[in-house]
């Protein structure tokens, strides 16, 4: 007993720096999740929702589901470079796409691996290496640069996600001001196109900037297809005779950034193939209510994406002045 | 008590006691196999970033020290995926050697016969509905659409009566619908859901823990129990469904049991690490031609070397694909359907001698 005791004490007292440092977080998904306070080395799954938002806060991102070991990423468009601007430190990658390497990212030692709700089906995999953080990114449950405000939450930088986004309503008072008034009751509608016609989600920077303006989304009855659980950027597909018929205030056209065209000329002959002739029908087309933007700086859940997206409506409006 | 003999081909045979008999020929393809697939497994616990291998494994079994980061490569990493490849291998050319004697056609496995794309579509269901579906619930759905298509092939092509290549057609009727439709979901889902279910549909070791090794290890036992009772039916199956009647097989019976033996087989598979396309067809197939075999054997030989070309595959993925995406199913196509040439290849010079 006279042993016990002061083991005991040690034993907290060893123990204590660490559960002070730790902390139980309950994620999107409901799972409990033990993490490091101030979690440093982080690795996400999801770059451009997931990476960007904290790069766009200042911090490091370690690992990126995707990239490749010399820096480059999956697809064709760098969202680091495009959202955030180019010369960053680009995160090390941890396998090809598709066949996450454990020993890869055990090698990158993080203290936190940041996911979305539809890799739910790998957490216990990747928990072998990290605690593992779902975050939800469907459209119909996260808002316009919500993801960012809530991993801020979670790494402890909300005081740097408070000053850009202070920095980002001042820009939107702004631009406000410029802005014809009665855009309070104008609808908008973003539309992505891929091989078929898109109408985009919730969780965007373009999204939060948009209704931040005073436009108010069009609801879209009539889909073409069945809508995503569990996350996606798109909301739901739609067919083009919907399409044909929808006429609200703004039309957002974004072209798809696997491939070129992302400006208007890429966009333009990219919906003709979709909807021929929509040009010479669509209320929105024959009364130059239509904004072209390049998806890859706006479509990420960030201050960042939200302030392209500024950018381009200030463009816009002042070539219809 | 052991005795040499020779069987009615003239082919050498061991005879046991108890009237079982075995070619010394098969043994010797057995033995070999088996030595190939340890070897190989040796060899894949070398392969990944971590400097480690089959001797820090030999050497922490023995009880000695080996850092956290070899530790995890060989035990968390490594060693589970070899050991699931080569029951998930096994399991899927089980299922493959088993159909194609029910249904008289070496063409047959679980894919020409729509139990994949059964599992598959009820997994691709399941996760649309409900992306983050407990396992079990995945097991189930891959089961229940595997034996989904099963009954309605059962009920399609018939009674005892019906002929295997009713069954292969049929079978491939239903595969083709499913396929359809599973191409219709991957289509036109958002990319995300799309991109997760193609990563699946791709066939991945990734998930392989020794939860799932757990897991499948009594449906492995149960696979070796299955040899013993089907085998010795199945070699009547392979003379057709009349003559296997006329020898006394209970065809309406064991068939559909033989088929949900498959089905559970492959589903079991398909849950554990995505559609090993072709795989049923491959091993029984270059078993065959190493050595020709019936019966336990033939599944026994079909089985074995459905273990040795995943755990080959899986090594490839891991060691040679560097960082490029190679996914088990391709690097399955890459390692197997050479090898699948050749011996065809082979087998026809051989038949063009032999006239």
């Amino acid at each position: 007993m006279r042993f016990l005791i002061p083991c005991t004490i040690a034993a907290l007292l060893a123990v204590s720096p660490v559960l002070a440092a730790e902390r139980t977080v309950t994620d999107d998904t409901g799972r409990e999740v033990t993490l490091p306070e101030h979690p440093e080395r982080i690795v996400v799954m999801h770059e451009p929702l997931l990476g960007v938002p904290l790069m766009d806060l200042g911090l490091d991102v370690t690992g990126s589901y995707g990239r490749t070991d010399d820096g480059g990423f999956v697809i064709a468009v760098d969202f680091i470079d495009t959202v955030l601007g180019e010369g960053k430190p680009k995160p090390s990658g941890f396998g090809p796409f598709g066949q996450p390497d454990l020993e890869k990212l055990r090698a990158l030692q993080p203290d936190l691996i940041l996911a979305t709700a539809l890799d739910a089906g790998k957490v216990d995999q990747l928990a072998t290496v990290a605690p593992v953080y779902l975050q939800n990114i469907d459209g119909s449950k996260v808002h316009g640069f919500e993801v960012q405000a809530n991993l801020a939450a979670l790494v402890g930088l909300e005081d740097a996600f408070a000053a850009r986004k202070a920095a980002y309503l001042e820009r939107v008072a702004q631009l406000r001001e410029t802005l014809p008034a009665e855009i309070a009751d104008q609808t908008y509608l973003p539309i992505f196109l891929t091989d078929q016609l898109n109408v985009v989600g919730n969780s965007s920077g373009m999204i939060q900037a948009l209704e931040d303006l005073g436009y108010t989304r069009l609801e879209v009855s009539d889909a073409g297809g069945p809508s995503a659980e569990g996350g996606s950027m798109m909301l739901m597909p739609l067919s083009t005779e919907a399409f044909g018929r929808l006429n609200p205030d703004v039309l957002v056209l974004l072209n798809n950034y696997m491939g070129d065209g992302r400006d208007e000329a890429g966009t333009r002959a990219k919906l003709g193939k979709i909807v021929p002739g929509w040009d010479r029908f669509m209320k929105p087309a024959l009364e130059d209510r239509i904004l072209f933007v390049d998806p890859a700086k706006v479509i990420t859940p960030t201050v960042a994406s939200a302030e392209h997206m500024l950018d381009a409506v200030e463009t816009w409006s002042g070539k219809a002045q | 008590m052991i005795r040499r003999g020779l069987a009615m081909d003239g082919k050498r045979v061991l005879r046991l006691s108890n009237g079982l008999q075995m070619r010394i020929g098969n043994l010797r393809t057995g033995v070999g196999l088996a030595v190939a697939a340890l070897v190989l497994a040796i060899l894949s616990t070398g392969l990944g970033l971590t400097d480690t291998g089959f001797f820090d494994l030999l050497n922490a079994l023995s009880g000695g020290q080996i850092s956290g980061t070899e530790g995890y490569a060989l035990w968390t990493v490594r060693l589970p995926r070899i050991l699931l490849g080569f029951m998930v291998g096994w399991a899927v050319a089980l299922s493959g050697a088993l159909l194609q004697s029910i249904a008289r056609n070496p063409l047959a496995d679980p894919g020409l016969f729509g139990f994949s794309q059964g599992s598959m579509t009820m997994i691709m269901l399941l996760l649309i509905i409900a992306p983050m579906a407990p396992k079990s619930l995945v097991v189930l759905a891959a089961v229940t659409g595997g034996l989904c298509v099963a009954g309605l092939l059962l009920w399609l092509v018939g009674g005892e009566r019906s002929s295997g290549l009713s069954i292969v057609l049929m079978g491939i009727a239903i595969e083709t619908v499913l396929s359809s439709f599973g191409s219709l979901l991957i289509l036109y889902l958002p990319a995300e859901t799309s991109i997760a279910l193609s990563e699946w549909l791709a066939g991945s070791l990734f998930q392989a823990n020794w939860t799932m090794i757990t897991a499948f290890t009594p449906l492995f036992v149960l696979s070796l129990a299955g040899i013993l009772l089907a085998g010795p039916a199945m070699a009547t199956y392979d003379l057709g469904p009349e003559m296997a009647m006329a020898l006394g097989e209970p065809v309406a019976r064991s068939r559909p049991v033989i088929l949900v033996f498959a089905v559970v087989l492959s589903a079991a598979a398909v849950t554990a690490v995505g559609p090993l396309v072709f795989l049923g067809v491959l091993a029984p197939h270059i078993a065959g031609f190493i050595s020709p075999a019936i019966a336990r054997a033939r599944l026994f030989l079909s089985g074995l070397m459905g273990g040795i070309l995943v755990v080959a595959a899986d090594a490839m993925t891991r060691g040679v694909a560097g960082g490029l995406p190679l996914p088990l199913g391709l690097s399955l196509t890459m390692v197997g359907v050479p090898l699948f040439i050749i011996a065809l290849r082979l087998q026809a010079l051989r038949k063009q001698q032999s006239h």
